[in-house]
């Protein structure tokens, strides 16, 4: 008999198998496109409306010493920022969290102003906190305008053109497409197609080989004529389909998803059929990586909760790339295309983001990642051809 | 024909190396039914997974209608139908789609599978369940559809690990009229049991294994003589040398 049909009877086995399971396919298959919008959609909106009440909502600033200034205080009213009588332990507070942010004005300030030095003002805030950022930076904003504004009057009174005190007049003009700036948003979004796809067909796989050799049906399957490698393989292929159709969903609801938006950082992401077909591709060879590492882990160990135990660390590995490159981005290079999990972080941005991917980095990436899915069949080929893997008890 | 011999078999453990198997030797003829009698752990089923070629004897040979099993698995594999100790019947398919899974393994065609089904569902009385899903399924069911699965493929030689095991005693007689037919049919059947009773009542040729080797074998009349006892249960305990495992 031909390993080809083998391998396309057992394929559709288990497919049939896992497709009779209802809660399997509910939650393997449907759970994910439907939480993803959302995600999608909850995430943006939350984003959005944060920055905007941030931006625009009156600041109430706890001033100490206001009475020093009272002419820097009224300047910052101008600017929606009003400020609050002190509070008793202004390092607690902001430790605390219970304020954004604190401005000191320190007592020689108007010593200091009169005798036109730099009069000291401090602003009291925690870098580490984020959703602070913005209220700081208004306010050191604010008191830099000032700053100009007073310092300008000052040149001024003596008879001088106040632009002499600025040698340099710099200006920003921002090279990054909309389509990029909005792609940093996105960068949670590799992590979870990547996810999706290395251990999409998770369940199957543990299941068509840990599984039946703990439901003791490994040893009768073997006992046939039908070769241990097509077995295997027909196995790899039905987690491969069932991972590739749950992907499919996955993207599809995507692009439903972000079609719905229409404001807010995912406004224009590329979901055309195009760049879904694209993401398909990339994806393609992870979902193979996944499916022969797990069965290469079903076929070594002894029960199917020894392998699922193996989740744990599996989740982990596609995070690696989007942390390693948030601490140290570096420019694409040709090796990195190459490399498992990193590679597709930075194809499914260079999708999103619409920037073209040479043929050289094509060539590469389906080449090695192709090659290493390989690599991975053949070694759990070779486990698969161990006496003890048949034997269940 | 099946020949076994002088079969080998040690596991490594944690407490070091256990010889499981030990020196089995013994022939099966066409047309009989050759049991394998001895108490649990004695090595039976560790012998007929060397049979089946999912294990590899350290020493010793097994050559099936005269060919090894080890240069010529395959072709060994398809000759033969094999009951394991694990039934290991898959519980969201039916009965009918377990059975014809393996009619595929085999290689044949459709025809041929719904033919060679309808035949089994007739000789094991499965018409009442087999195109139910077998989830569920009592002992007897399980054990007749693994039996059908491992048939499907009209092997000449047939294998059963422990064929009657949890069976009532209504499916064990039925089972037993189905032994009788495929010898009848001029098929070698090798199975394995701890019930004297169930040996003693089927079997052409008993081979008595005890601690990983044949302790005696021959036709029940052949272990009277060899014993010298007069009661077919007094030769079975004096051929494994203990009253032990020996259940009804």
């Amino acid at each position: 008999m031909n390993s080809f049909k083998t391998l396309w009877t057992v394929a559709a086995k288990e497919l049939i198998e896992i497709f009779r399971d209802r809660k399997i396919i509910i939650n393997g298959l449907l759970l994910s496109p439907l939480l993803f919008p959302v995600l999608i959609l909850g995430i943006g909106a939350l984003a959005e409306n944060r920055a905007r009440t941030q931006l625009e909502a009156e600041i109430k600033l706890p001033v100490i010493g206001a009475e020093i200034a009272p002419n820097l205080v009224a300047f910052l009213a101008t600017q929606n920022i009003t400020a609050e009588a002190p509070p008793e332990n202004p390092d607690a507070l902001i430790r605390n969290q219970d304020k954004d942010v604190i401005l000191r004005i320190a007592e020689d300030f108007a010593d200091d102003w009169r005798q036109s030095r730099a009069a000291t003002v401090e602003i009291l805030h925690d870098s580490s906190r984020q959703d602070s950022a913005i209220p700081v930076r208004r306010v050191e904003r604010a008191l830099q305008a000032y700053s100009q504004q007073a310092g300008a009057v000052r040149l001024l009174a003596r008879g001088i053109d106040p632009h002499l005190g600025s040698a340099l007049r710099i200006t920003h003009r921002d090279l990054a497409t909309p389509e990029a700036r909005r792609g940093m948003l996105l960068a949670f979004l590799p992590y979870l197609l990547i996810l999706s796809a290395f251990l999409g067909g998770a369940y199957l796989v543990m299941d068509a080989t840990a599984g039946e050799r703990e439901r003791q049906s490994l040893e009768p399957l073997l006992a046939t004529p039908a070769g241990r490698g097509a077995i295997m393989s027909g196995k790899i292929a039905a987690a491969c389909v069932f991972g590739m159709v749950g992907l499919l969903l996955t993207l599809l609801s995507f692009k439903l998803s972000f079609g719905f938006v229409d404001s807010g950082p995912f406004k224009g992401v590329d979901v055309s059929m195009l760049a879904i077909a694209k993401l398909l591709l990339i994806l393609l060879p992870m979902v193979l990586i996944g499916t022969t590492l797990l069965t290469l882990i079903s076929a070594s160990v002894k029960t199917l909760k020894e392998a699922q135990s193996y989740m744990a660390f599996l989740m982990l590995l596609p995070i690696l790339p989007t942390i390693i490159l948030l601490v140290n981005p570096v420019k694409n290079q040709l090796w990195m295309f190459a490399t498992p999990f990193l590679a597709q972080n930075q194809l499914i941005l260079m999708v999103l983001r619409q920037e073209t991917i040479s043929s050289q980095q094509w060539a590469v990436y389906l080449g090695a990642g192709l090659g290493l899915g390989a690599l991975l069949w053949m070694i759990a080929a070779r486990l698969y051809h161990r006496e003890q893997l048949a034997i269940s008890a | 024909m099946i020949e076994l011999s002088d079969l080998h078999k040690q596991f490594k453990t944690k407490t070091g190396p256990v010889a499981a198997v030990a020196g089995v030797g013994f022939t099966a003829r066409d047309g009989a039914i050759t049991g394998l009698l001895g108490p649990n752990g004695a090595g039976k089923t560790t012998t007929l997974r060397m049979l089946y070629t999912l294990m590899k004897p350290d020493r010793g040979s097994v050559r099936v209608d005269g060919r090894d099993a080890y240069k010529d698995a395959e072709a060994v594999r398809r000759s033969l139908g094999v009951l394991p100790d694990a039934r290991g019947v898959y519980k969201r398919l039916t009965a009918r789609e377990n059975i014809s899974y393996f009619g595929r393994l085999h290689g044949m065609d459709e025809a041929a599978i719904r033919k060679s089904t309808n035949r089994l569902v007739e000789a094991l009385g499965m018409a009442d369940f087999i195109d139910r899903r077998s989830e569920g399924f009592s002992q007897g069911q399980r054990t007749k559809t693994a039996i059908a699965r491992a048939l499907v493929h009209d092997p000449k030689n047939v294998i059963l690990d422990e064929p009657t095991n949890g069976l009532d005693v209504m499916t064990t007689r039925g089972l037993r009229e189905f032994l009788l037919r495929l010898k009848g049919e001029g098929r070698c059947v090798i199975l394995s049991s701890h019930i004297m009773q169930e040996v003693g009542a089927l079997c052409d040729h008993i081979v008595v294994i005890a601690k990983g080797r044949v302790t005696a074998q021959g036709s029940p009349d052949e272990l009277r003589a060899q014993t010298g006892e007069t009661n077919l249960e007094d030769a079975f305990v004096k051929a494994i040398g203990s009253e032990e495992g020996l259940g009804a």
